[in-house]
């Protein structure tokens, strides 16, 4: 960076920025019966990890993405991503008791709901572009289902996040585009896409009890619904990028069923919970 | 981010002609239509472009120079503006240039002549207790309408 001009002059005034309104909204949880919390708390566990593990994943890139620039920018959505989860764990927290903390780091391995999508190791870079990019689109169809949510703060917290999955939509879109123009980025991104597109529509595997929170009104379509909807709008975007995949349509229903924590997610949990691990129960 | 600074700035385009390019992305241009393209190819030893970053802080202040970023287009530019240069908040604008939209003039015949130019200069004058007066007439006037301004101060 090419020093400047701004440090020499007057000191910088430093705002401090003060949230408006909390991130997390107020909410009393009697207004919802037990049964319907359960269910939602169902569909925030599987958001929430959803959330936190890609950005875990793609954290791994910090230090060594292609460019000093994409570093810094790949990294930031990372972020993102985690501060995510962190709202999504709070809610929950909210409504089963608990702290935010103990749901994200206090688990086994084996007791996180992520979509296999996201059991995939970091690989390559078109891999993680296209992983980001599956997971993006995918997530902007399900958040659209939760934004006039009749969970009020679910509603206010979805636009929240929202807004900056736009950002994050637009990011990898530009990606996607580089790589599939040809040439040895294109081979990869293909080799990549046909490794992930089995999962491609795992998250869209049903929550339980699903049914009551349509009934209720906080989720606007069945998960079958909206991965039928992925699925076309996934299909003509990779047609229009002239990138070929497996002809068949992935299935979803079973896009958070595994036996065990798999080897590479094992790995990423070791290394997001190392912290966590080393002093049971202190307050960091 | 680039680490061109003033001193490689050697060689001065011609009054009003866009400053060839020089940065270290510079490499020989057939056409500058088609150099957009070529560099657009990341991976094929082309050097991504450097664009200039302006950032507005809060509403109403200058655009102020912030830094620049090495993008390959334009999209990319923005992407890295925006997280390089706000992902902290710290922007309510941002002006994203590519360098070689820039007109560089350095020319010291142009801006440092050599003849004396001291009676350009307001040296001699002093202003002090006319700067006062003229601000306690504003202040006096300001007063009675609004709050008076803060920040006057120069």
């Amino acid at each position: 960076m090419t020093a400047t001009p701004e440090g020499a002059a007057a000191p910088e005034r430093r705002a401090t920025r003060r949230l408006a309104e909390p991130d997390l909204p107020h909410f009393d949880i009697g207004d919802l019966d037990a049964p319907t919390r359960e269910a939602l708390s169902s569909l925030l566990l599987t958001m929430a990890d959803d959330e936190f593990v890609l950005g875990f994943w793609d954290s791994e890139w910090t230090g060594i993405a292609p460019m000093l620039e994409e570093d810094v920018a790949f990294s930031s959505l990372a972020q993102d991503e985690i501060g995510h989860a962190r709202l999504l764990y709070e809610m929950l927290a909210q409504l089963r008791g608990g702290n935010a903390d103990e749901l994200a780091f206090g688990r086994h391995a084996d007791e996180y709901h992520h979509c296999l999508l996201l059991d995939h190791p970091r690989t390559d870079w078109a891999f993680s572009v296209a992983r980001r990019w599956l997971y993006d689109t995918a997530d902007a169809v399900r958040l659209d289902a939760l934004r006039r949510s009749a969970f009020a703060p679910l509603a206010q917290v979805v636009e929240k996040i929202r807004r900056e999955e736009t950002y994050h939509l637009m990011h990898m879109d530009v990606w996607m585009r580089r790589l599939a123009q040809g040439g040895e980025p294109h081979d990869r991104l293909e080799k990549a896409l046909a490794t992930l597109w089995p999962d491609a529509l795992s998250m869209f595997a049903s929550v339980p009890d699903e049914g009551r929170l349509i009934d209720e009104g906080i989720l606007a379509s069945t998960m079958s619904d909206l991965a039928e909807r992925q699925y076309e709008q996934l299909s003509a975007v990779l047609v229009n990028l002239g990138l070929s995949v497996p002809g068949r349509r992935p299935s979803w229903e079973d896009g958070r069923a595994r036996a065990q924590a798999s080897d590479s997610f094992r790995w990423l949990w070791g290394e997001f919970t190392m912290v966590h691990r080393l002093e049971e129960g202190a307050s960091w | 981010m680039s680490q061109e600074g003033a001193g490689a700035q050697e060689q001065a385009g011609p009054l009003g002609q866009p400053v060839p390019d020089r940065g270290p992305t510079a490499k020989p241009a057939p056409s500058s239509e088609g150099r957009h393209d070529d560099a657009a190819r990341l991976g094929e030893g082309a050097e991504p472009d450097v664009w200039e970053v302006f950032r507005q802080e809060k509403d109403g202040d200058q655009m102020r120079h912030a830094g620049n970023v090495r993008a390959p287009d334009r999209d990319l530019a923005t992407h890295y503006a925006r997280e390089l240069y706000s992902r902290r908040q710290e922007s309510v604008r941002l002006w994203i240039v590519s360098r070689r939209d820039i007109t560089d003039l350095s020319d010291p015949d142009l801006l440092q002549p050599p003849l004396d130019r001291t009676f350009k200069k307001p040296g001699g004058y002093v202003m002090r207790d006319k700067l006062d007066a003229a601000r306690k007439r504003a202040a006096a006037s300001d007063g009675s309408k609004a709050g008076g301004g803060e920040g006057g101060a120069a």
